[in-house]
């Protein structure tokens, strides 16, 4: 009887045990992985590639918005969602910019071009620029009447 | 700003520590001090949210709240001081270094401290969180705490793909921590993230120490550590953990409600609170409670029409206060929900007579069920198995009526959710992929605290402590 009760105990204890002893191994080789530097990942790098742009705007408000890829651009090897990718780069840019909110059209008095490195887009029709930021970040103002 | 940041966590969790020593009842209910601290962290947590949430509303994101809420707690303090109210609250069951304890107490502190690590590690490489976190609770905190006088921005129609309708306790979590600091930084999401992953454990450790064993406890702890997605996922900055919290509060005072024999509504009354809190949380708090509600009146056959009455009552005594919270801010701020906003009658008819949905979904749920936890092992649900058949049901807990309630509860929330991605999702095989693993998730400690109350412990099956010792006399308390 009393073997028995030990049979029992062990394979309690070792079935749990051994499922945390994987996980804590697990856990350790991860926390040895510690980052020397923070603030490079992705939503960091892309933060800091706002900060020009987030001086030149107001503090609050409402602003048009208009980014690339185009969402309806056919996939490609590079780009397999390009809807998918378009609309994470708009929501890191409101995330970026709030208490700004930014809405996707050109109705807006100031509206954020969002675009590739390098590109030099036009700005929307009855619009003007009003400044370029780097790395694809462009600033439109409605042309005065 | 660490040492304000560290204030902000220490005032909630003194004001939800010191509620509870009020409020828990004396004359021998059960009771520890670790399990009172650990429910205090996150309950002060959850009224912490909704003094911030009601400050907003009165006065915006002013700089002064801190002031006010130390204000507060030092009534609360007072209060409780001069009420001398102080029950006798233990360490509970046995010590954490005897018996089988004596060798799982480091073995735990050993699973903690990798996981810790891990934590630490994963939010220092995303120190956002993941894709949720940003776009939705984080953009939120940020719109209401930088808004000013337009803070109610954070809720614009304009933004429905951040579920502007989402209650807001993460969000006002954050703008709190940040109002501490007085500015924004990423240590207050990641503090309120630490907050609730460790407390969620505390609260499993202690209370099945509590009204079981210690050694079930640290067992159930290392369980809970060792899943990965649990500490993966709490590092993504989420509110599916706070929501995990707030159900397991919520079972483990339906639990202690039950030890003390309708002798006192307090337990019952903090289960109600703990579900509001969940519904203050996410909009699945609200499914939680009615299911709650439901798997109350299904045990109330065997618990007693009368304590049934009581125990509805009580638990609806504390929804009061975040019930109502939770309604002025649906009706005042929040706009429709996304997902019901797309029901329509004749595609909701569409999707529900629909078998393929069906099979999709149960499949999905049949194999996430079967490897959730899954770390090198096909999942965690194969050494549970192992643990139970080994040390068998304890046969009194398991006809308890709480058991059944939680049982009841969990499978209708689990059913609900079934029906809910049946008869709403657009994109079915994307909300499947997306969702149902924290949905899962969000029950696990709840499903892991019913699991080993209603196992046999080591002790018992060791006979180092008899089985009857779990048929805690009923007492009066008051």
């Amino acid at each position: 009887m009393s073997s028995l009760r030990s049979l029992r105990h062990c394979l309690a204890l070792g079935a749990i045990l051994l499922y945390a002893g994987i996980s804590t191994a697990r856990w350790a080789r991860r926390a040895v992985h510690w980052p020397a530097h923070v603030g490079v990942d992705e939503v960091s790098l892309y933060e800091r590639r706002f900060d020009q742009l987030r001086r030149a705007l107001p503090p609050t408000g409402v602003v048009g918005y208009v980014g690339y890829p185009d969402p309806l651009a056919p996939p490609s090897d590079s780009v397999p969602s390009p809807a998918l990718l378009h609309f994470r780069r708009y929501l890191l840019a409101q995330y970026t910019l709030a208490p700004l909110l930014l809405v996707e059209d050109t109705t807006r008095a100031l509206v954020v071009g969002n675009f590739a490195p390098g590109a030099e887009p036009a700005p929307p029709g009855g619009f003007e620029s009003a400044g370029e930021f780097g790395d694809g970040l462009m600033l439109f103002r409605r042309r005065r009447p | 700003m660490i040492v304000a940041l560290a204030l902000s966590a220490v005032v909630s969790a003194a004001l939800g520590t010191l509620l509870l020593r009020w409020l828990w009842p004396g004359g021998g209910a059960p009771a520890s001090r670790p399990l009172v601290a650990a429910l205090g962290i996150g309950l002060g947590a959850g009224l912490s949210s909704i003094l911030l949430f009601l400050w907003l509303i009165l006065l915006g994101p002013r700089r002064a709240f801190p002031v006010v809420e130390v204000a507060l707690l030092a009534v609360l303090a007072a209060a409780v001081y001069r009420s001398r109210r102080s029950p006798d609250l233990g360490e509970g069951r046995g010590g954490w270094l005897e018996g089988p304890a004596r060798l799982l107490t480091p073995l735990f502190l050993l699973v903690l401290a990798a996981a810790a690590a891990a934590f630490a590690t994963m939010l220092r490489q995303e120190p956002h969180g993941g894709w949720d976190a940003w776009m939705n609770w984080d953009m939120r905190a940020r719109m209401i705490f930088l808004g000013g006088a337009g803070w109610r921005t954070a809720f614009a129609p304009e933004l429905p793909w951040s579920h502007p309708d989402y209650p807001v306790l993460l969000p006002s979590l954050v703008v709190r921590a940040w109002l501490y600091a007085g500015r924004t930084t990423l240590l207050g999401p990641a503090l309120v993230a630490a907050t609730f992953a460790f407390a969620i454990v505390a609260v499993l450790v202690a209370a099945l120490g509590t009204l079981r064993a210690p050694s079930q406890g640290l067992l159930a702890g290392m369980v809970l550590l060792a899943t990965p997605f649990f500490i993966r996922h709490a590092t993504s900055l989420y509110a599916d953990v706070p929501l995990a919290f707030f159900f397991l509060a919520t079972v483990v005072c339906l639990a202690l409600d039950d030890r003390a024999g309708g002798a006192t509504p307090r337990f019952a009354v903090l289960a109600g609170l703990s579900a509001g809190l969940a519904m203050w949380t996410k909009n699945e708090g609200l499914l939680f409670t009615a299911c709650v509600l439901a798997g109350i009146v299904a045990s109330g056959r065997r618990a007693g029409w009368p304590d049934t009455r009581r125990r509805l009552l009580s638990v609806g005594a504390g929804l009061l206060l975040p019930l109502l919270v939770v309604a002025s801010f649906k009706l005042s701020l929040a706009p429709a929900n996304d997902l019901l906003s797309t029901l329509g009658v004749e595609r909701t008819v569409g999707r529900i007579t629909d078998p393929t949905r069906y099979a999709a979904v149960l499949r999905a749920y049949g194999v996430q069920l079967l490897t959730f936890g899954a770390n090198g092992l096909p999942g965690v649900v194969w050494p549970l198995a192992v643990f139970a058949v080994a040390l068998g049901w304890q046969p009194i807990e398991r006809r308890r009526p709480w058991a059944r309630t939680v049982a009841v509860a969990l499978a209708l929330l689990l059913a609900g959710h079934f029906m809910v991605f049946v008869s709403m999702a657009d994109e079915l095989a994307r909300l499947l992929a997306s969702s149902l693993e924290r949905l899962i998730l969000q029950l696990w400690p709840s499903a892991l605290f019913l699991g080993f109350m209603v196992t046999r412990t080591l002790e018992e099956v060791g006979g180092t402590e008899p089985a009857a010792t779990s048929e805690v006399p009923r007492v009066a308390v008051h």
